[in-house]
């Protein structure tokens, strides 16, 4: 194989890999808990800037990424106890809610920051030479955390009490809430832990990009047509939905101009929304 | 006859709803033309972004402006006037820049504009301000060219005066093949058919043109097709923040040409880090230029503003609106008035003998400034080398089929 169909090969990998450790977060608090949660941008643009912070004041990228998931996370948890709870039967106003969340995090980032935008380096910088393609490890690294994360929550959602709990509060809260389990704490915890991946995404992706205000609003789109493509319910659907728009938006990018490859993505995602409005792992009815 | 009473009426009550209109719309315009009393403040109208995406370049542009506003009212103000700035700001959007716009014009009366970060601003604006406002509008960006509208005067670089130079330098290194890369909108679009026409002109040929949307977040694909077309330039003009995470991606996968933009100095170089290492570009002031004025006058700046400190940059604008000020201040005393149609005739042929970075002067008929004009090239601290002071340039000619 020639580098540049090396280097082809492994974009669409690491297109795909980002995209789908941004979807995370929100196949859970919008696949599963069906909360149409337009500040999950923030969450990442968060988790970015803790990245940023702890890189400023500790000297440490690493330290920020681990630190990430518990600052988003329990700010996810204190606004789910503060205003999303309030909005579990008008899912029009979380819309709003949530849009208004996140416009007012996106504008505090604005006025606060010094530049339009500030680097985060990555905590691996280097590259390897794989048959004369040279390739950056970082890219490598997301690509394994986001396999290896995405299997656990599977699993845990799957094969464990905890899994089931959530699973069960999702489904049936009021047959949950009789069997002695406070559903109230099973949603808070949940969301939190939507927003603590979508700001351990931030923290991870950051160094590929830079810091700036925008940073997760303009993730939002791909991330919510990839929900809406892999389908509402389960944990997995979006994920493979993240996957599905990522990879022939990755290939045809490489052959044809990104602004038209971008278009014909969004035809393919309209048309198969079309003939499966339920999602991929769903038929329609 | 009663009918015949309130017909007279009626006409009595138009003809004074009339005069009354017609006498409000002279009121309307007449401030800004009449002469001012003698010893009252001028107010100039500095529009730029203080919040936003571009705030960071406002806080630059503000400081410029009270810097040279305080410089000329020390040394007398102007025909005898002190000169008061009337900031309004942008916002970075066009909509709230034409409502600030209105407001300095159809409000404030303002004796003239200088203003706008990004191109669209000054798209959106120039009409309330320079055609239907009539009132004087000085551009001082950077830009991509052909802003030829009457009572608006462009004081930064244009594609010319930039991109001109800086091929001729790579063709002259023996760059023989380029690459060119930007966002996909009017500044890039225009730069990059620039850089096309010169290189095809020298003799060099294009093996790539590429364009990413703005909100495109990862540029990894635009990367690999730098890479793998290999060329022996690469011009770029993907802007920010896009151009961080592309020159990174381009030098960490091991491209080994040399990388061209129009937007590299001491204000970008720190966002793209030590890859900004050997970018070469061309502006209208550098920090480390031999100018003794340039010299002095930047160590004032820094002195009275530290607020501003280190945002004194030629991609920040900041030498074109310190000469922009000047330059109007020169146009008025020429027309020995504030009048916008006498000082739009003086513009035509005005010049500065001393301006932070060098000599500048407009010539007649172009609406474009003659420019000094320096080829740098940066380095991975942020700093830049200059490698050549390439005099004054000649200005940018719109071409006839433009507005």
């Amino acid at each position: 194989m020639s580098p540049s169909v090396i280097r082809g090969i492994f974009d669409v990998f690491s297109l795909t890999s980002i995209l789908v450790l941004l979807v995370l977060g929100m196949a859970i608090i919008v696949g599963m808990m069906k909360v149409f949660n337009m500040c999950q941008g923030e969450f990442v643009l968060l988790g970015a800037g803790t990245a940023y912070l702890s890189y400023q004041y500790f000297g440490s990228v690493l330290l920020g990424i681990l630190l990430a998931p518990v600052v988003v996370g329990f700010f996810g948890l204190v606004l789910e106890r503060t205003v999303i709870h309030r909005f579990y039967a008008n899912p029009q106003g979380a819309l709003l809610a949530t849009f208004a969340i996140g416009l007012v995090i996106r504008e505090t980032v604005q006025t606060r920051m010094a530049a339009q935008s500030s680097l985060v380096p990555a905590p691996i910088s280097s590259s390897v030479n794989i048959g004369g393609a040279v390739l950056p490890i970082w890219r490598i690294v997301i690509m394994i955390v986001t396999l290896v994360l995405a299997l656990t929550i599977a699993l845990v959602l799957l094969k464990t009490s905890v899994g089931l709990k959530i699973r069960a509060t999702l489904d049936n809260p009021e047959l949950v809430a009789s069997s002695g389990i406070s559903t109230k704490w099973m949603y808070a915890w949940t969301y939190a832990l939507g927003a603590a991946l979508a700001g351990f995404a931030g923290a991870m992706i950051v160094p590929l990009q830079t810091l700036y205000p925008n940073l997760g609003y303009e993730n939002l789109i791909p991330m919510f047509i990839a929900v809406m493509v892999g389908g509402l319910g389960q944990f997995a659907g979006p994920i493979a939905g993240a996957a599905l728009i990522a990879i022939p938006g990755g290939v045809l990018s490489q052959f044809i101009n990104p602004v038209s490859s971008q278009i014909l993505v969004l035809c393919f995602a309209i048309v198969f929304m079309r003939f499966r409005p339920m999602g991929i792992f769903q038929r329609g009815r | 006859m009663n009918k015949t009473i309130r017909r007279k009426n009626l006409l009595k009550v138009s003809g004074i709803a009339v005069g009354v209109l017609a006498l409000s719309s002279t009121l309307l315009v007449a401030p800004s033309q009449a002469a001012p009393a003698t010893g009252s403040p001028i107010k100039v109208g500095v529009l730029t972004d203080m919040t936003g995406a571009f705030a960071i370049v406002g806080k630059s542009n503000k400081a410029v402006a009270q810097f040279t506003i305080d410089e000329i009212n020390k040394s007398g103000g102007v025909l005898g006037h002190k000169l008061v700035m009337d900031l309004a700001d942008g916002g970075s959007a066009p909509d709230v820049a034409t409502q600030a716009a209105s407001r300095l014009v159809n409000q404030d009366h303002v004796s003239m504009v200088v203003g706008g970060v990004a191109s669209f601003t000054r798209v959106a604006v120039r009409g309330v301000i320079a055609t239907r406002g009539k009132t004087l509008y000085v551009w001082p960006a950077s830009y991509e060219g052909n802003e030829c509208t009457n009572n608006v005067w462009n004081t930064g670089s244009a594609p010319n005066q930039q991109v001109d130079p800086t091929v001729k330098y790579l063709l002259a290194q023996g760059k023989k093949t380029f690459f060119l890369a930007g966002s996909d909108y009017l500044y890039p679009r225009n730069i990059l058919a620039r850089v096309r026409q010169d290189v095809l002109a020298g003799g060099g040929s294009i093996v790539g043109e590429e364009y990413v949307p703005l909100d495109m977040t990862d540029a990894s694909n635009l990367t690999s097709k730098v890479v793998a077309a290999n060329a022996d330039a690469l011009f770029e003009v993907v802007v920010l923040p896009g151009t961080a995470p592309f020159i990174k991606g381009v030098v960490d996968a091991g491209y080994k040409g040399t990388i061209a933009g129009t937007l590299f100095d001491e204000g970008i170089n720190p966002l793209i880090g030590t890859e900004a290492q050997g970018l070469i570009g061309v502006q209208d002031y550098y920090g480390p230029i031999k100018d003794a004025f340039s010299q002095s006058e930047v160590a004032k700046f820094n002195a009275q503003h530290p607020e501003a400190k280190g945002l004194f940059t030629s991609t920040f604008n900041a030498p074109a609106w310190y000469r922009s000020i000047y330059l109007w201040k020169a146009a008025v005393e020429k027309a020995g008035s504030f009048d916008t149609a006498k000082v739009n005739k003086a513009m035509d042929s005005v010049s500065l003998s001393k301006s932070i970075g060098g000599p500048v002067g407009f010539a007649p008929g172009t609406k474009h400034l003659k420019l000094s004009m320096y080829l740098g090239q940066s380095n991975g601290d942020g700093s830049e080398t200059v490698l050549k002071s390439l005099g004054q340039i000649s200005p940018y000619q719109c071409s006839a089929a433009t507005n």
